[in-house]
């Protein structure tokens, strides 16, 4: 059952085919239609893809979203097309979701994040799976970077992670807990044109039960290229149910802190995985511009739902397009991209509160 | 609707260690519930209760990285692996037992664990629906990095299937075409027989018995079905073709199963005989009701136990022979009348197939000149064809009642043969279609008659010159007299029957002595009307 004859008219409908075409525009979609309390129905999910619509993981982000705000769902099944999401009210509580390797615990958090910040008491996420896949953000970026910006903009929430869990055997296990904004100031205004000096900076190779020369030359490479002293090289050999390994490079901008990561593989080498963290990190200093990447893609959705602002980052990706996109077709506010020189843009939300 | 995966535990496939390691290894059953375009609600692992340790470890990884998957064990015993009965037997018995719930459930059954002789059963027991629904196999990625691997589901219903479908019909309509001969035959019956015939061919060894009027084809299907069977690998030997009515007395037996040297007077050298001949192949045996009953007795024997008892031999041989027999009499009256085994009739009449006369199937007759034309162009190696004039002259007395067609296809193409010779350019002409159907007349007339001429039978035994001097009743006498002596199995047999009446008033019999006396007349013996008789045939 491919497609839903359902009839039922939604306020919103999106393409899922449309910019980068596949998980991204579904979870924003659901993330948005839970926030304005807007129904929506997501046509040709994954469309031109080899396996056509929805996959385990969206169906574990579709699943964790109707069960917050006990969404009327149809089409929730695997390989569906179409997807028909009718939010209920956002209940805050406590909610265990467990997701298993081909899914990811970030993206479930992601996906329900917003509309628990908009909520109107304390939320308890205990999350289980993968925390440092490599197929998403992981817990990591999530503590480092997004979640500091949040709490720069009025936001708390507070994390504790259990258990590491790698691809493929998961096993992983973190806590969130998410506070209610004050509806009366709201989320603040995104102001991140600019970046400071880098203050600080870390390299962290993480491991579990793979021998330990794995994160030793990790770091000695990334000592090596980049010329860090030895006092900011972490090594961190962790319990975890299976086999895994990242690297992890986090500069403090002052007003920021941006993350960099490469998961190792088997037929990779150690150096080869330092190294690929090594040319994100770079190009991001090269730029000049505050906001990285992955940062860009999770930061619209707070100015959309808050007091808008805008940032720089770099050439942006077709995810930040394709958030754009749904962005424009789900809410009022009015968001630009301008290109101020290769490299480095400005995005911009303007317009009243919903 | 959930999806419900059926696997037996692989205990070398999944068992990978209890250290970390494993999770580097692909693992069948796991990678199962690793993809991400596919989810398994519930799966059921079977397993020998020994290996209960992996069954929990597979299970607890499983739960880890697909909590969606509740995993339900099944305790099966498998004394030997690879003894086929068992492992097939042990399956069936959990398939049976097990509750499918077609309605809100749809299986998946794992081929790729367990040893291949588990995985042919659960492919049987598949493809005979008592595990509903699909195959899934699984398999590594080429690199290790992407644990899960590949799977591919598999739809058993090979009617799903549009190529294979398409080249099975083909096949089908090769194989009942080529029993036909290649020819386009129109008589549905005809056709439908055809059909049954291919599946029976292909599928069973069993004997086949074909019934029809002479000429109806019976030798020609035979051999086709031998081909058939060939063609398909069903048989390696030889085609062994007899006709039953030219094996008389002891010929029959030495002929039919073999002799050994000295088991009679001209047994100068051993005989393999017909039935060792065909070990691993067909045996024709044409007019089956022809046989003695002796050589019945033994025949039932050779195809029910593959053994018997050469002539003269006092060791049993075997030969696997598959077996056709042919006959245009009645064997059900034969065998009421004691001249034919009913035991050996049941034993035959598995499947019977009457072949039509070409009088009853004579809307086949014009793709048959065709086929006959086309054969006739390829012996002579020039091109034969009617002029429409002619075609349609042949035609129209072909179906006229006059044509009796008596001998069938051996008619026409004799018929064709005839008028292919006498085409010049190739080309039939209508007075070529003229002087054949005047042949075909009186053939069919002069056939009709000459058949009931008491002359026709006594003239090869005592010549030309000698029926010329005797009377009309004399000669029905004799004819009647060769006729019985050829029908008997022996000299008294041949008394009996012609001395029933007076034989039973008479104190002390000596029949064959009579019979002996009565063919001494004519400067005839027994034993040469039977020799004459294998002579001329």
């Amino acid at each position: 059952m491919n497609t839903v004859e359902s009839g039922i008219s939604t306020d919103v409908v999106i393409d899922g085919a449309q910019g980068e075409g596949g998980g991204q525009v579904f979870r924003t979609s659901l993330s948005l239609a839970m926030c304005l309390g807007k129904s929506v129905r997501i046509e040709n999910i994954r469309a031109g893809r080899a396996k056509p619509g929805l996959l385990r993981q969206h169906l574990t982000c579709l699943r964790a979203a109707q069960t917050i705000c006990n969404a009327k769902v149809i089409g929730d099944d695997l390989g569906s097309t179409e997807v028909v999401f009718v939010p209920g009210t956002v209940k805050a509580g406590e909610y265990h979701f467990q997701i298993g390797s081909a899914g990811s615990t970030t993206l479930v958090f992601q996906t329900v994040l917003l509309p628990l910040l908009l909520a109107d008491e304390v939320s308890e996420l205990y999350l289980e799976g993968g925390t440092h896949n490599g197929m998403s953000p992981s817990y990591d970026f999530i503590v480092e970077c997004f979640l500091p910006v949040l709490q720069s903009l009025g936001c708390r929430v507070e994390t504790s992670l259990e258990q590491v869990g790698f691809y493929p055997a998961g096993g992983g296990a973190w806590r969130a807990r998410i506070y209610p904004m004050n509806a009366a100031s709201g989320i603040d205004k995104v102001d991140l044109v600019t970046r400071g000096g880098q203050q600080a900076e870390l390299a962290m190779a993480m491991s579990s039960k793979i021998p330990e020369h794995v994160t030793q030359r990790e770091l000695t490479h990334i000592q090596q290229r980049c010329r860090w002293s030895e006092s900011v090289l972490r090594q961190r050999l962790v319990k975890s149910s299976g086999p895994g390994n990242i690297v992890s490079l986090q500069v403090n901008m002052g007003n920021i802190t941006e993350v960099f990561e490469c998961v190792g593989e088997r037929n990779l080498s150690a150096e080869k995985v330092a190294s690929r963290a090594i040319t994100q990190m770079n190009r991001y200093l090269r730029a000049g511009v505050p906001v990285g990447e992955y940062l860009a893609d999770q930061l619209l959705l707070p100015m959309v739902l808050g007091s808008g602002g805008k940032f720089r980052t770099l050439n942006p990706s077709m995810h930040l397009l394709t958030n754009i996109d749904v962005i424009r077709m789900m809410s009022r506010k009015s968001i630009t991209a301008e290109k101020i020189e290769e490299d480095c843009w400005e995005i911009s939300v303007t317009g009243n509160s919903e | 609707m959930k999806t419900v995966a059926i696997s037996i535990l692989g205990t070398t496939m999944d068992r990978r260690g209890k250290g970390d390691k494993r999770w580097d290894k692909w693992r069948p059953t796991i990678s199962m519930c690793q993809h991400d375009d596919l989810l398994i609600d519930r799966l059921e692992l079977l397993f020998d209760p020994k290996a209960q340790t992996l069954a929990d470890q597979v299970t607890a990884d499983i739960q880890r990285i697909s909590p969606e998957t509740t995993v339900v064990h099944n305790h099966l015993s498998f004394p030997d692996p690879w003894d086929f009965e068992t492992v097939y037997s042990v399956l069936l018995d959990f398939a049976r037992g097990y509750r499918f719930r077609s309605s809100t459930e749809t299986y998946l059954t794992h081929i790729t664990t367990g040893t291949h002789v588990a995985q042919i059963c659960l492919y049987l027991l598949t493809e005979a629906g008592y595990l509903p629904g699909q195959l899934i196999q699984t398999s590594p990625a080429k690199r290790e990095s992407t644990v899960a691997g590949h799977y591919q589901i598999i739809d058993l219903d090979l009617s799903k299937y549009d190529q294979i479908a398409s080249r099975f019909q083909k096949e089908h309509k090769e194989g009942t075409t080529y029993l036909k001969g290649g020819i386009e035959t129109n008589n549905a019956h005809f056709n439908k027989m055809i059909e049954q015939l291919e599946h029976v061919s292909i599928r069973s060894n069993e004997p086949i018995l074909i019934t029809g009027p002479t000429g109806a084809g019976k030798s020609k299907l035979a051999q086709r079905v031998y081909d058939l069977r060939k063609q398909r690998g069903k048989l390696e030997g030889k085609l062994v073709s007899v006709n039953c009515a030219t094996l008389r007395g002891d010929n029959a037996m030495s002929a039919l199963f073999g002799h050994k040297k000295g088991a009679f007077t001209g047994a100068t050298n051993d005989r393999p005989g017909l039935l060792r001949e065909a070990d691993g192949g067909l045996l024709f045996l044409d007019e089956v009701g022809e046989l003695g009953i002796d050589e019945q007795t033994m025949l039932l024997r050779a195809i029910e136990d593959k053994r018997f008892m050469p002539f003269g031999s006092d060791r049993e041989v075997s030969s696997n022979f598959q077996l056709i027999a042919g006959t245009n009499q009645d064997l059900i009256a034969l065998s009421q009348s004691g001249d034919f085994r009913e035991d050996l009739l049941a034993r035959i009449d598995l499947w019977t197939y009457e072949l039509p006369s070409l009088k009853d199937r004579i809307e086949d007759l014009e793709p048959n000149i065709e086929y006959e034309l086309e054969n006739f162009s390829k012996k002579s190696g020039y091109l034969v064809t009617f002029n429409k004039a002619a075609r349609a002259k042949y035609l129209q007395f072909s179906h006229s009642p006059a044509a009796t067609w008596s001998a069938n296809f051996r008619d026409l193409n004799a018929s064709i043969t005839r008028m292919g010779t006498l085409a010049d350019g190739g080309r039939i002409t209508s007075s070529v279609v003229a002087e054949e159907i005047e042949r075909l007349l009186r053939k069919w007339k002069s056939g009709a008659s000459l058949m009931n001429q008491p002359r026709h039978i006594i003239e090869p035994f005592v010549g030309a010159e000698q029926c010329d001097e005797m009377d009309h009743y004399d000669q029905i006498k004799l004819s009647g007299l060769i006729t019985t002596c050829q029908q008997a199995t022996s000299m008294a047999d041949a008394g009996r029957k012609l001395f029933n009446v007076s034989r039973t008033t008479k104190a002390s019999n000596n029949d064959s002595h009579r019979v002996r006396q009565l063919l001494n007349k004519y400067g005839l013996n027994f034993a040469d009307l039977n020799t004459k008789l294998d002579a001329e045939t």
